[in-house]
């Protein structure tokens, strides 16, 4: 009872749920880089990989030895672990690049399509799910919580070649893959202050070509991504939806004679798209996972691709740093979409 | 209410938005600006190659694959290079090139060079270049070629003297065409350390048939034609090449399939290609292919091998040549690789110089079927009692997903005449490089992809006492005549040594190779010129390309 009492006094102002969700950042940051570091080193690395069918035995344990891959293991982990305190995250052993700038170069196509995925999921959840709650247990809102699950259910590289086979081979509307044509993407690159954000640099030019061309590499990779999100929010919105719909307040404007969709619109609306604000937070990690195989199903090239891309050549200091950058994005976005919730909804700090 | 309006304002925007990209991309389709009207876009008339290769680095000091390769054929002058067509090497911004004592390479460039940034290119980048390969000496780079490079002196502006450990070194001049040698200004590049791509590609330092106008890492790359390469081939055909980078061999293959690119070269599964092969709207270009794919004895651990309880030459070389007459190279070329690789009979692949057929003159059919009756009678008059239990060794990650099928039919090859037991294991690569040279493995699978494209690439390696197999292979007169090729001015002379070296070694077996990679290109039907260089020197010149 004292404990229970303790963590609710602690919880229970702003400061202090502020200052705990601030601290697990930390050990979420560490656990995963640990994971990563030591599951990394199971799978070998890249020297052998790479060079290990033309060198002798005694030149491949000197390389391994420059590259220091002989120390023990502990000493290359406390290593590492120093490195990332000072903010260093190392370079890539196979193309010799810095993590930081692997981030900026990729981080913006990856913030890109996560952005293009997030639109899909609003457009697609929010207002499916308010027709599901309206029409609750008729046979257009069971079609609705079915297609909910399968969106949530169908692994996003599977659904990202469902729609390439239809979309592009078979109907040939959209491109197969890519961020855009190779002419467009030199265009966009070469144009002064790049954003690496291809649609913001293409509206800048102002060129419907380009501006099309994004556009139209974007659609299916933002679909195979989005829906995977879109299915939660489908379910979340119908459900709350739903919640609100029976409480007091809606009954009472709806005995004054409100309309269905006025009271949907006018009271039940808002308060049931509060939760969402949260999960939202929650849904980054799981875009930013469903980013590395979307990415690759589309060859869309970002820190997802350049992750899977790194892993298939054992580049461990490339993934370790990549993958604990990403940590951190994660764990700061929750952090600061549960400082926003707790804002919104002083009921979350409980 | 203000917030209640600006959510619902907000939630305005983002279904307007997604609504508009959806219009915009139902508007675009799949139109590419690059050749809805042929002007369109910024490519102008120009080629579209597509490419699942890998750079790994522009700088040659810090890459050492084929990705990065396939780039510095295009761009960076060669000292000496390999006209189209050929797998031998000439001068090419040099003037001339020779022996001027014999530890001395003395090397004269044109006269009046320069890279497309307008730098001067003299003898002092050409020392540059080669003294920072040494001094960086990269773990990913090619600095290891430089083994008998003493020192590189400048001379004058026009002249180098390349000083060589080794007296007559013949395989100089085509390490000076390797991918250690491309010559690099010594005003952008690092002289003690891997100069970043994008800065390279930045300042222009290229002097090769074309430079590089744009570069975006492993998506695209532009190249326009660089009208003042002096070397031995030919202008460029067409004035802009663009390189389209694909991660997926099925996506490259669709996209030439889509005319997305004009050329698709390197590299698309045996099933794409067989597929493509019925496509009209495509040609399927094949060539010579350096890479190889043999099996390895460890003559300790083999059957009957020095090491073992029942140790004996005779019997171990006998399961060998059984083993030799047995393998139907065309029904692994055929059935597992629809033709992209090619039976291979001798220890260096067909098309470069000195390349004879050993194996099949000594194993087999002599067409180049198998023989059992042959093996039968090898193991038989060796007093082998059969079947011989073989532990055959494959890795199933590293030389492509059809190593699988290629090691199950060898096995079925193997077993089909009831004279062999084939015990078939796989190991993931990592731990198969470390344990192939532990003496772990009786007998296993390798490939190799030259260095260079000469007949000694493929010797020195293998045969030589202290070579990368660590197989115990040791014969004296394999050792002298692979070293007294390497030095032997005479190119007649030479060959003839080589030959020597690959009847010698098929007798005794070391190694036997199977398969020899073909180069395989795909290009639109309107596309000339990938023939012209799909050849020996296993470098794909754009320059070639045109339509």
């Amino acid at each position: 009872m004292g404990s229970t009492a303790a963590v609710r006094s602690k919880g229970s102002g702003l400061g202090g749920y502020i200052l705990t969700r601030f601290l697990l950042i930390i050990p979420t940051v560490f656990i995963l880089v640990t994971l990563v570091f030591f599951l990394m080193r199971v799978v070998g690395d890249p020297i052998t990989a790479s060079v290990g069918d033309r060198l002798t035995a005694a030149q491949l344990a000197e390389r391994l030895a420059d590259a220091g891959f002989d120390r023990p293991l502990h000493v290359q982990y406390f290593e590492y672990l120093g490195q990332i305190f000072t903010g260093n995250f190392g370079r890539t052993l196979t193309d010799n690049r810095a993590i930081s700038e692997i981030l900026v170069t990729y981080g913006t196509a990856t913030l890109e399509l996560a952005i293009y995925a997030l639109i899909v999921a609003l457009a697609v959840g929010i207002p499916f799910g308010m027709l599901a709650a309206q029409l609750r247990d008729r046979w257009p809102d069971a079609v609705l919580r079915v297609m909910a699950i399968l969106f949530y259910a169908t692994p996003v590289f599977f659904a990202g070649l469902l729609l390439k086979l239809v979309f592009s081979v078979w109907l040939g509307w959209f491109p197969l893959s890519g961020r855009a044509t190779s002419s467009t993407q030199l265009t966009l690159s070469g144009i002064s202050g790049s954003s690496g954000i291809n649609m913001l640099d293409a509206l800048r030019t102002g060129r419907m070509d380009l501006i099309g061309d994004v556009a139209a590499h974007a659609v299916l990779p933002a679909m195979a991504l989005g829906l995977l999100t879109a299915g939660v929010f489908l379910r979340l919105v119908r459900t709350n939806l739903i919640g609100t719909l029976g409480r007091d307040y809606v009954d009472a404007a709806r005995s004054r004679g409100v309309s269905k969709s006025r009271l949907v619109r006018k009271h039940a609306y808002r308060p049931a798209l509060i939760p969402i604000i949260t999960v939202m937070g929650m849904q980054i990690a799981l875009l930013l996972g469903g980013a590395i195989l979307t990415e690759s199903t589309f060859e869309w090239r970002g820190l997802g691709f350049q992750l899977a891309q790194y892993l298939g050549a054992r580049d461990f200091v490339a993934v370790q740093g990549i993958v604990a950058m990403l940590a951190v994005i994660v764990a700061v976005t929750n952090f600061i979409v549960d400082v926003a919730a707790a804002l919104i909804d002083p009921r979350v700090r409980y | 209410m203000a917030t209640a309006s600006f959510r619902r304002r907000g939630l305005s925007v983002v279904g307007t938005a997604a609504a508009l990209a959806l219009v915009l991309a139902a508007c675009a389709e799949t139109e590419d600006p690059n050749t809805d009207d042929g002007t369109g876009g910024d490519t102008g008339a120009g080629i579209t190659v597509g490419t699942t290769d890998v750079i790994i680095a522009l700088d040659p000091a810090g890459s050492y694959d084929n990705g990065s390769w396939a780039v510095m054929n295009q761009v960076y002058p060669f000292l000496m290079n390999s006209p189209y067509g050929s797998p031998d090497v000439e001068p090419d911004i040099a003037e001339s090139a020779e022996f001027t004592a014999p530890t001395e390479y003395t090397v004269v460039l044109k006269p009046d060079l320069t890279f497309a940034n307008g730098h001067a290119l003299t003898a002092s980048d050409v020392k540059f270049t080669f003294d920072r390969q040494v001094a960086i000496n990269d773990p990913q780079g090619p600095a290891s070629l430089l083994y008998n490079l003493e020192s590189t002196e400048v001379v004058d502006e026009t002249t180098v003297v390349f000083h060589l450990l080794s007296e007559n070194d013949q395989i100089f001049p085509q390490i000076l065409a390797s991918p250690v040698a491309p010559i690099v200004d010594e005003e952008v590049f690092s002289a003690t350390e891997v100069t970043p791509s994008a800065d390279i590609a930045e300042a222009e330092a290229f002097a090769g048939q074309y430079s590089i106008s744009d570069y975006v890492e492993n998506e695209v790359i532009r190249y326009t034609a660089f009208a003042d390469y002096a070397g031995v081939l030919p202008p460029a055909v067409t004035e802009e090449i663009t390189v389209q980078y694909f991660a997926e061999e099925t996506s490259l293959k669709l996209a030439v399939q889509e005319g997305d690119v004009d050329v698709a070269f390197r590299s698309m599964s045996p099933t794409d290609i067989g597929d493509l092969r019925t496509d009209d709207s495509v040609v399927v270009h094949d060539g010579p292919g350096g890479e190889i794919r043999y099996i390895v004895f460890n003559f300790n651990t083999q059957p009957f091998g020095a090491t073992t309880a029942e140790a004996d030459p005779a019997m171990a070389l006998a399961v060998r040549q059984a083993v030799a007459h047995l393998i139907d190279r065309n029904a692994l070329s055929e059935e597992i690789y629809q033709g992209t690789y090619t039976p291979l009979y001798s220890y260096i692949p067909e098309g470069l110089t000195g390349a004879n057929t050993a194996l099949q003159d000594l194993y087999g059919d002599g067409e180049g079927g198998p023989d059992a009756d042959a093996a039968a009678a090898v193991l038989a008059d060796a007093g082998v009692t059969t079947p011989v239990t073989l532990n055959l060794q494959y890795s199933p990650d590293h030389y492509g997903a059809s190593s699988d099928e290629e090691y199950a039919m060898i096995e079925a090859q193997l077993e089909a005449t009831g004279l062999f037991d084939v015990q078939l294991n796989s190991t993931l690569w990592d731990a198969y490089s470390a344990e192939r040279t532990q003496d772990l493995y009786p007998a296993y699978q390798l490939g190799w992809f030259p260095d260079y494209s000469d007949a000694d690439n493929y010797l020195s390696p293998f045969f030589l006492t202290e070579n990368f197999l660590g197989n115990h292979y040791d014969n004296q007169e394999v050792n002298d005549l692979i070293l007294a090729q390497a030095t032997t001015v005479d190119e007649a002379e030479r060959t003839a040594l080589i030959e020597q070296v690959q009847d010698l070694v098929a007798a005794d077996l070391s190694t036997v190779p199977y398969l020899q990679g073909a180069q395989v290109a795909v290009a639109a039907a309107d596309i000339t010129g990938v023939t012209d260089t799909l050849d020996a020197s296993f470098k794909f010149r754009y320059a070639a390309l045109g339509r």
